[in-house]
């Protein structure tokens, strides 16, 4: 068997990091949680990840998204695929007016609602791998 | 108003200006002083004045041209108006044009004194106003973040830990257990639909949808409507089945909210619907109008709710079943639908069902055959190009 995928949880609410890292380890992913976006950003600087879990508001506002401007930004971190999981929606489209209910903030992202079911979210988290795993063989 | 209030005078007399200068000496305001309108107008934008005194007969820009043009650029700095004795009548219709009050020449320092305290009096209440009104709007705008955040971050951390608990307990819990994870869940879930519902309700913005207005086919609203309430119709056996003639009517509108108001109203046909039992939804284009029926052949409403139930935070009685709204779903639907120009009615016999209609302004022609095309003048409820949705 090949080493399990790791990933990075970047969400300020310790409660709701326990019952989705749960469900990730369940499924053998090797997660790692970071509770605010500096610490993330070291996380990400420190090792390799194959996806990062990132809230959007975060401390004081819309850190998260501070956050992923930063990793587009980020030649060695530019192609991680991301994986917004946020608790309002309708927000993401206030915070980009004009725009899409699904701004790609990064290339590669998807958005999920909090809480998200099980199944959806090991189903996004599996997808997201594969073609990022697809893209590196392209390459 | 940070400190002390700031006062621009504003007369061609110089004698004027001396003498009102020297009566508010002492007092703790900030002043300035214009020989004319001109003059005047410049120290309205540099000295930012929280009150002008502006003699009405002057030379060049008249008092009452300046008073108009201190409006245009500030309309909460306070205006007095002085004025000879001959003049009163046009201190009246400066007053009337906005001015706050007038002093009539010759007049003694107290009254002087007494005018302008008032009148700062005044422009405090007036700043205090614009603060708060502003709060207020501040207040509505963030509070659907505010309660998103504060509400649903906890109950989101509760519920996906109940979603982990579940899988990991699957084996060793017994059924009963299982049973009140399931219920637990269940409750939550509705608790965070429950303020999404609230949420939209304060917050929708009714300008905000008209500029995001485009031609809408109908059917694209009304199958994501559908399409989102057909969890709770699957549960309870209800068939929900839509008839939209092709090609459908188009509308002037913002898709989303188009969609989220039939979801409150298909959603409120299917939760009253008996088990097993049908709704229908139905779209027609007439006379340049487009009308959404949504039928059910379930519980009605008792003639004495129905004029109440698109009131915010009214709800019936909950039925046989229990079933009891937000008491925002229709309210919000009607909020939605008005601001595409539209109305929504209902006709209900109690304990035969209910038929809901959203009228909204067809778009322009819609192609050839007439509006609504080959359906135009169908019988609305017996659907016959059936879209089999189950």
């Amino acid at each position: 068997m090949t080493e399990p995928k790791r990933l990075l949880i970047v969400d300020d609410d310790p409660d709701f990091v326990a019952g989705i890292k749960a469900i990730l380890d369940a499924a053998e992913y090797a997660t790692d949680v970071a509770y605010n976006p500096k610490d993330g950003f070291a996380a990400l600087k420190a090792r390799r990840y194959d996806l990062l879990l990132l809230d959007i508001m975060m401390g004081r506002g819309a850190e998260g998204v501070m956050m992923a401007r930063k990793i587009r930004k980020d030649p060695a971190l530019r192609d991680l695929p991301v994986l917004i999981i946020t608790g309002i929606r309708e927000q993401i489209a206030f915070l980009f007016p004009g725009q899409a209910v699904h701004p790609h903030f990064v290339p590669l992202d998807e958005l999920l609602e909090k809480p998200v079911e099980p199944e959806l979210l090991l189903e996004k988290v599996g997808a997201l791998l594969q073609a990022a795993e697809a893209r590196r063989q392209k390459v | 108003m940070t400190d002390t209030a700031r006062i621009l005078i504003v007369d061609d007399e110089e004698i004027v200006l001396d003498s009102c200068t020297e009566i508010l000496r002492g007092e703790a305001y900030q002043l300035a002083t214009a020989a004319d309108g001109q003059r005047g107008l410049a120290l309205v934008r540099e000295f930012h004045p929280d009150l002008v005194v502006v003699d009405l007969k002057m030379p060049g820009i008249s008092g009452f041209e300046l008073l108009e043009r201190i409006r245009d650029a500030d309309p909460t700095i306070v205006a007095i108006v002085i004025t000879g004795y001959a003049t009163v009548s046009s201190a009246v219709e400066a007053m009337k044009r906005g001015a706050y009050d007038f002093l009539p020449k010759p007049f003694t320092p107290d009254e002087f004194r007494l005018i302008i305290r008032r009148a700062v009096e005044k422009r405090s209440l007036v700043l205090e106003t614009i603060a708060l009104r502003r709060e207020r709007e501040l207040l509505r705008e963030h509070f659907a973040a505010i309660v998103s955040h504060e509400l649903k971050a906890p109950l989101a951390a509760v519920q996906q830990n109940l979603f982990a608990l579940e899988r990991e307990l699957v084996s060793v819990a017994s059924e009963d257990q299982r049973g009140r994870l399931a219920r637990a869940k269940t409750r939550v879930g509705d608790l965070l639909q429950l303020i999404d519902t609230w949420r939209r309700g304060v917050s929708i913005d009714i300008d905000a949808i008209k500029t995001q207005c485009a031609a809408v086919s109908l059917r694209v609203p009304i199958e994501k409507a559908v399409e989102s309430v057909l969890v709770h119709a699957t549960r309870k056996a209800v068939e929900v089945v839509t008839a939209v003639p092709d090609p459908a009517p188009l509308v002037w509108g913002d898709q989303g909210t188009l969609a989220e108001a039939l979801v409150n109203v298909i959603g409120n046909a299917v939760k009253y619907s008996r088990v097993g039992g049908r709704v229908d939804v139905t779209a027609e284009a007439l006379d340049g109008e487009v009308r959404i029926a949504v039928a059910d052949a379930g519980v009605g409403i008792a003639p004495e709710d129905l004029p109440l139930i698109f009131d915010a935070f009214y709800t019936v009685q909950p039925g046989a079943a229990g079933e009891r709204g937000s008491g925002l779903g229709l309210a919000v639907s009607r909020r939605i639908v008005e601001a595409h120009g539209g109305s929504i009615t209902v006709r209900s016999t109690p304990g035969k069902g209910s038929t809901f209609v959203i009228t909204l302004p067809a778009l322009g022609d819609d192609g050839p055959g007439g509006p609504g095309g080959p359906r135009h003048g169908a019988e609305p409820l017996a659907a016959s190009a059936k879209e089999g949705r189950t």
